[in-house]
């Protein structure tokens, strides 16, 4: 049978299961050949089946990108943005459970008729989807006071790579039975499940917000104020650190030198007059309303040109290891001055990244550094093609027992992890 | 299993652990049979390690010669998770029961798995610190038995159960092998299985030590009674809470009788004429929870609240929550027996399934008193019973059967924050399909293929009997002592 042959016959098959609109032949040139959108779990179910038996394999995406599609190296892409069900949803419960096709954009635009939020802001709301956002343990400003997506999911439906439908967890806010299944498909980059749905807890949305902004010529100085912040009694929805460089990426108009702390805090004018005098004078400029909402859209979308001019790398260490941090990417910047943000008090660095041949390099130079200073419990993650390096000890053994448990043909090649 | 005395297996841990810190004698055994539950089942020794390789020695020796293995931190466990069912080693922890580090500057402390709950907050008080998972029994209950069984209290409301506040583990395999997972970093790349080990009730690995978060403590509490005429007013106050767009650290319910037998035991100052109680906490910063405090107060009022008591210092705070976290032990006074359950339902059903509750206690004859984690749904519906009674424990079980099963019917869970054990593990298919049990089997099988570690727990007995193979204690060992 010839190369056409199959792939007709895997077409039909294809189509068999998803309905002739929801399976596309990709253009040539790229690695996978089709892309199907399933408008059930089941149908999920019965694609990664068929992989299992005809021996191809599946990349899990949300709504495809440019970025996206190019790392899955896979036969098949398979969109879960079709699944966009709303399973359950009580505002009196602060919980949701939606497919995971459904947009952070949408979900929250739902959600906030009811002065509701999904308490993360992941970059680009408009078109990462719930499943994207799980599978990538992704994360915005709102991670230094809300939490990662992991404190807040209580339940998820998933199809494993050998083709069993399964869930864990559920809709109640507090619940220990069976095995904690959220944490496991939560950052598993598509490797172990399809994820299919998912239920939230949800935050009220604050009635009111203000953010500080203090200026600092030095990181270091920076970081002696994040330290002020976090031995203070406030509790912030947001705690950003900025190089200049960074600042002058997202807002050109800025050309000054200065690192810049972001912190957002919530609450009546009695609770805001707090943050003003615990602050103190270090605060240089106060912004609210229209121009507060842009600056953190800014910072969550980070490096913010897409995928296009920047990649972004993200560096977790523990919260006393970021000078360290800051310090080796000091010393190996290439002129331009390190161009980051992140979650300063909760050691969560995102550093932007040329989308060029010399990226990779750049990256294989910080890991380096990084080991060679001894920089413990920390890890590095490309949002893209390239290398994922992880300096903390968990066993990489462990790792491969749960992808064959879930996922024994490897037929889901999310991302190489 | 337990009924016998194996010298031999005694003498082989007593080679690894130490002459004294070995227990095989039967008198000394019965100690150990037992958890804060109503199931017993005898170890067949009862070892006391002092360290990770010691640990380490131990479990290996037992995958070699098939013996189960089982974990223990302070016995106070409810689903009988620390129940050595099929017999074997009971690995005692109170020997490993040190703060290995305290580090401030990235707000972690990592502990043997022995370490006491409140004597870890005691610890870093100083330093302004705390750890926020508060269990009503943290006074006794063990950071290893909180990571097995992923541990809540009245707190978690706000803060989250342990594992949202667990970053790093060291555990041993059942092969022996010592592994680490995670580390200080909130956050790591690769599959978290920190937190999937978190709450496995020591069927995956045995932890040796954790990592764990500490919290600041926050600059102002304020502690709230809502006095209430009706179960159903109090009931209904929770949600109106929540819908205030407010998020207490804790948010407690307590209904008459139980309050009466508490007010008994002691006098922690609840009101002995009121149908029910909302004992609710607000902390953080001081403008933030006098606010709080205010609006609180009056949903409080609009829900039909008789009065609205607020602790006037930390003495009277602490009364109060003596009252709740004691609240198991003035039961004890008045019932020789009792069973409590943990179902959890979305928290909008707290009034139909206290009613429910009502009506299974009149359907089976049962006083069953109500103290509850409110906020979050999590009931805790304490049947009591006499077990000397032919056929009560099974009447008693009969009516938590009917509880979970209606927690289940609204959305609900079978647990929320005791875990499954022994206990539960039969009402496992209620809530989970052929496929998740699989998958979750799978998983465990993946890590303990022999089912050496904890053996007959959270999964269903027909599922570990089919599809598992069941250890048991080598005859050949037992025959021959080795």
């Amino acid at each position: 049978v010839s190369a056409t042959g199959v792939s007709l016959d895997l077409a039909r098959q294809l189509r068999a299961i998803c309905g002739d609109e929801h399976v596309v032949e990709t253009a040539a040139g790229q690695k996978a050949s089709f892309t199907v959108s399933p408008t059930s779990s089941d149908d999920v179910a019965s694609v990664v089946r068929l992989a299992n038996q005809r021996g191809f394999t599946i990349a899990p995406v949300g709504i495809p990108r440019e970025l996206v599609a190019s790392y899955a190296q896979a036969d098949v892409l398979l969109r879960t943005d079709c699944l966009t069900d709303v399973e359950h949803y009580d505002p009196a419960d602060l919980t949701v459970g939606i497919g995971a096709g459904m947009t952070m954009a949408r979900l929250n635009a739902m959600v906030g008729e009811h002065r509701l939020m999904l308490a993360c802001d992941p970059p680009f709301p408009e078109y990462t989807t719930v499943g994207e956002l799980l599978a990538a343990a992704q994360q915005g400003p709102l991670r230094h006071g809300y939490g990662a997506v992991r404190d807040f999911c209580i339940g998820i439906r998933f199809v494993t790579g050998d083709g069993r439908k399964a869930k864990g967890g559920g809709r109640v806010v507090k619940n220990v039975a069976g095995y904690d299944l959220m944490k496991l498909l939560i950052g598993s980059y598509g490797t172990l499940a399809v994820i299919t749905s998912a239920s939230f807890k949800l935050f009220p949305t604050p009635r009111q917000t203000r953010t500080f902004l203090a200026e600092f010529s030095t990181w270091q100085e920076a970081l002696k104020f994040r330290d002020l912040v976090v031995h203070s009694p406030l509790s912030p929805m947001c705690l950003e650190i900025v190089s200049p460089t960074a600042r002058r990426l997202m807002r050109p108009e800025m050309q000054d030198d200065a690192w810049v702390i972001c912190l957002r805090g919530a609450g009546s004018d009695a609770v805001l007059a707090r943050y003003r005098k615990e602050l103190g004078s270090a605060v240089t400029r106060e912004v609210d309303g229209a121009n507060e909402a842009e600056l953190w859209r800014a910072l969550e979308n980070f490096p913010g040109a897409g995928p296009d001019l920047w990649l972004s790398a993200a560096i977790d260490v523990p919260i006393g290891e970021g000078g360290k941090v800051l310090q080796i990417l000091q010393g190996i910047e290439d002129g331009d001055g390190v161009n980051l943000i992140g979650r300063a008090a909760v050691g969560h660095l995102i550093l932007a990244l040329p989308n060029s041949p010399t990226a990779s390099s750049y990256v294989e130079k910080i890991i380096e550094s990084l080991v060679n200073a001894n920089v413990r419990d920390c890890s590095v993650s490309v949002h893209g093609p390239g290398k994922l390096c992880r300096m903390t000890p968990t066993d990489s053994a462990g790792m491969r027992a749960v992808k064959r448990a879930l996922d024994p043909n490897n037929v889901l090649r999310g991302r190489e992890l | 299993m337990g009924s016998q005395r194996n010298p031999a297996l005694a003498d082989h841990l007593r080679a690894i652990a130490g002459r004294d810190y070995v227990l095989d004698r039967p008198e000394d055994l019965m100690l150990y049979e037992y958890d804060g539950g109503v199931r017993t089942s005898t170890p067949d020794a009862v070892v006391f390690p002092q360290n990770t390789e010691q640990v380490s020695r131990i479990v290996k020796f037992a995958a070699k010669e098939h013996i189960p293995v089982v974990p223990r931190g302070a016995g106070t466990g409810l689903s009988g998770g620390a129940i050595p069912v099929e017999g074997g080693i009971l690995v005692a922890f109170s020997r490993m029961n040190r703060i290995l580090e305290v580090d401030a500057d990235n707000l972690r402390a990592v502990v043997q798995p022995g370490v006491v709950n409140q004597t870890l907050s005691d610890s870093v008080a100083h330093l302004g610190l705390y750890f926020a998972p508060d269990p009503s029994s943290q006074k006794a209950c063990t950071i290893g038995g909180n990571v097995a069984e992923n541990s809540g209290g009245p707190h978690t409301l706000m803060y989250g159960v342990t594992v949202n506040h667990v970053t790093g583990l060291e555990v041993v395999l059942p092969d022996g092998e010592i592994v680490h997972y995670g580390g200080k970093a909130a956050e790591s790349a690769g599959y978290d299985l920190t937190g999937f080990f978190v709450g496995s009730e020591g069927t995956l690995g045995v932890v040796t030590a954790a990592t764990v978060k500490l919290l600041r403590r926050p600059e102002r509490i304020a502690t709230l009674l809502g006095i209430f005429e009706t179960v159903d007013d109090a009931a209904k106050t929770v949600s109106a809470i929540t819908a205030a767009g407010i998020t207490p650290a804790a948010l407690e319910m307590l209904d008459g009788w139980t309050l009466q037998t508490i007010e008994a035991f002691c006098h922690a100052g609840y009101p002995l004429d009121a149908g029910a109680v909302l004992l609710i906490e607000l902390d953080g910063l001081a403008e933030l929870v006098e606010e709080q405090a205010e609006v609180t107060r009056q949903v409080c009022f609009d829900q039909r609240a008789r009065d609205v008591r607020r602790a006037k210092d930390d003495n009277e705070r602490a009364l109060l929550w003596k009252g709740r976290k004691n609240a198991f032990g003035a039961l004890g006074r008045v019932s020789s027996s009792f069973y409590t359950q943990d179902g959890v339902v979305p928290r909008t059903q707290i009034p139909a399934v206290l009613q429910f509750i009502d009506g299974i206690s009149k359907k089976h004859g049962l006083r069953i008193g109500n103290i509850f984690h409110a906020g979050d749904g999590n009931l805790h519906p304490l049947i009591l019973f006499d077990a000397r009674v032919p056929g009560q424990l099974q009447n008693v079980e009969q009516a938590g059967r009917e509880i979970l099963q209606y927690c289940i019917d609204v959305g609900g869970s079978i647990t929320g924050e005791h875990g499954v054990g022994v206990e539960k593990r039969d009402l496992m298919p209620l809530l989970f399909s052929n496929d998740d049990l699989d998958v979750m089997l799978s998983l465990r099988n993946a890590f303990n293929p022999d089912s050496v570690l904890n053996p007959a727990k959270i999964f269903p007995t027909s599922r570990t009997c089919v599809e598992t193979r069941g250890p048991a204690l080598n005859p050949v060992l037992v025959q021959e002592g080795m």
